[in-house]
């Protein structure tokens, strides 16, 4: 029998909470909760989850905290839970070291996509000194990092090269929110000016060679004021 | 009475409203003070000089004076020093015997009086119509603000109604769930969840919509903007729309630069999808219902157009005042009344400097909306 994943939801409402345990204890994860941030703090030292999933919005700790503190001795995936509003608090907790978020209200499928590309991406900065980085493919795009070739229906696109070092960046981490912040950083270094106007028009660039129709994407997702996600890698879902 | 007491103490002056404006007025008053006072003794010193006789005008004078002091400072207060300094000065500088003060003189009682009465009536007219001019100002406040109210209460009121009805569906529901667990069909069972599932994901919707007004400043009508990509953001409300409605038929046209605009991305996404579900539900759209971007020298304009069953002349004018149709559209295709999420894109429209308007173009309707470009900070 392979060994089961195991969750710690933090989370202060209680229907909410019991929504997600079931959810994920009949999809055969092992999953633990609390329903306060102290209470989660000292689970995760004792517990050691593969995954936490964190409430914001707890009554004794902000929530930002939590991530803060669980970040000084471990880099254990969180997804933080949030309301659609409070673009500002997500890209707070990101910056802070969430690995991801969901909106509240969310459905079963969301929740079991969020954490299986959590786990994923954990497991994979972990195995990338090892195996050669696969190429992503989803729909009829692919990307060869090793080759550095973005491929549409099996033709070639070309990108300049800060646009294909944004694609990469999303491919790398597909499934997952990257901020604009991020991916200035990493693609722009780390003195780079914060205005996301640059990355904006590369963006629109991008949709117009890789989308159909960039008024409709498929591959890139916008996450609005707080940036981008890009289709979950096939291979990997 | 609280209030009423507040507002007395305020009106009469014991306790300063704002302390810091109060010493700048007591600061003007008293320039006023002491340069009346200076040019009225001056003068009456050059005119004691100038005639022979000058007691009458050198009291005109200081009579003038003292209603100028009364006319331009506030309270009391100024006024009556003013009248009180005068009879000292005309009592020591101009009347005979000079330099001393003398109260045996024929008729000073009846001078001093006349002063005070002057300073006193003036001092009252002013101080009535100083505060008659603040209760207009305070009438006309509590009017607007009794607007406000009204317009406050007509949405609580419609809003209310609204979440009152899938709220009933919900708790009907799943009432008869849990009574009639045994009895029921698994058909039943789950035609029961599919109706609270509908119900709570209308709900949801409502309560988006009422969350992005909070976004709105309540003062100044204003919005947070920064700058964003309108195609960006269009891109965004229509895979939200497409994942919450994934049979609805949707063209979207942007254009291929980026349209750059100070905007909240968040509101205008939810005018996008409120307009898109506007069409989805209402307009029975024989063909797929067209998003276009166009950009245009002063402003973008976002269009979208069904080909539908059009609006009704009569309605056209008040579609955006929030008087939910959820009542009429009951029957026909269940409570997806869009009132309150069509005024909510007017406000957020207007609080963007742009406009909305609804048309109908011959074979359905069409929504347009337009954002001001602006130059950025």
């Amino acid at each position: 029998m392979t060994q089961k994943v195991s969750v710690l939801i933090i989370e202060d409402e209680k229907s909410i909470r019991d929504f997600m345990v079931k959810t994920l204890t009949s999809h055969e994860y092992k999953v633990s909760s609390a329903a306060t941030g102290k209470e989660g703090l000292a689970m995760m030292t004792s517990a050691l989850p593969d995954v936490v999933l964190l409430d914001l919005g707890l009554p004794d700790i902000d929530g930002i905290d939590v991530i803060k503190k669980t970040r000084e001795w471990s880099s254990l995936p969180i997804i933080v839970i949030s309301a659609r509003t409070q673009e500002k608090e997500k890209v707070t907790a990101l910056d802070a070291g969430a690995d991801d978020y969901i909106t509240k209200p969310f459905g079963t499928f969301e929740l079991l996509a969020r954490i299986r590309t959590a786990i994923r991406h954990n497991n994979k900065i972990a195995n990338d000194q090892v195996n050669a980085i696969r190429p992503y493919s989803a729909g009829d795009l692919v990307v060869d990092f090793d080759k550095r070739l973005v491929l549409l229906k099996g033709e070639e696109i070309h990108l300049t090269r800060v646009e294909y070092k944004i694609v990469s960046m999303l491919a790398q981490n597909s499934g997952k929110v990257i901020t604009y912040s991020t991916l200035i950083e990493q693609v722009w270094g780390p003195y780079a000016d914060d205005n996301n106007r640059i990355l904006r028009v590369n963006m629109a660039n991008i949709r117009r060679k890789i989308e159909e129709n960039p008024g409709e994407p498929k591959y890139i997702f916008t996450e609005l004021g707080i940036g981008y996600r890009m289709l979950e890698d096939e291979n990997l879902a | 009475m609280i209030e009423k007491i507040k507002r007395f103490i305020k009106e009469v002056r014991i306790v300063p409203d704002d302390l810091e404006g109060i010493q700048k007025t007591h600061q003007q008053d008293s320039l006023v003070f002491f340069v009346v006072l200076v040019i009225t003794t001056t003068a009456s010193f050059f005119f004691s000089e100038m005639l022979e006789n000058p007691d009458l005008n050198i009291a005109m004078f200081y009579l003038l004076g003292n209603f100028i002091v009364a006319r331009y400072t506030a309270g009391y207060a100024f006024g009556f020093v003013f009248a009180f300094i005068s009879m000292i000065f005309v009592n020591f500088f101009f009347t005979y015997p000079y330099n001393t003060l003398t109260f045996s003189l024929e008729g000073y009682a009846l001078s001093f009086f006349a002063m005070f009465t002057i300073s006193m009536v003036t001092s009252f007219m002013t101080t009535s119509m100083k505060r008659q001019a603040k209760i207009l100002a305070e009438q006309e406040k509590e009017l607007m603000e009794a607007q406000k109210e009204k317009m406050r209460a007509n949405l609580l009121r419609a809003v209310s109604h609204d979440i009152r009805t899938p709220l009933t569906g919900i708790i009907g529901n799943s009432e008869s769930y849990l009574e009639m667990e045994k009895e029921l069909a698994d058909s039943e069972k789950r035609a029961i969840v599919q109706n609270i599932e509908n119900d709570a994901n209308w709900l949801l919707n409502m309560v988006e919509n009422l969350l992005t007004v909070t976004r709105i400043d309540n003062e100044t009508a204003r919005v947070a903007k920064t700058l964003e990509d309108m195609g960006d953001v269009v891109s965004s409300a229509v895979v939200r729309f497409k994942k919450r409605f994934p049979d609805a038929e949707l063209k979207v046209k942007i254009p291929d630069e980026p349209i750059f605009l100070m905007m909240d991305p968040m509101l205008i996404e939810q005018v996008i999808i409120n307009i898109l579900q506007n069409a989805y539900f209402h307009a029975k759209s024989l063909k797929p219902i067209e998003l276009k971007v166009v950009d245009e020298s002063d402003s973008v304009v976002v269009a979208i157009k069904d080909y539908g069953i059009g609006i009704e002349r009569s309605r056209l004018e008040t579609i955006f005042d929030g008087n939910g149709s959820y009542k009429e559209e009951r029957e026909s295709d269940g409570y997806k009344g869009m009132g309150i999420g069509l005024s909510i894109c007017k406000t957020i429209v207007t609080a963007h400097g742009g406009k909305l308007t609804a048309d109908n173009h011959g074979s359905g309707s069409v929504f347009n909306f337009s954002l001001p470009k602006e130059t950025e900070e």
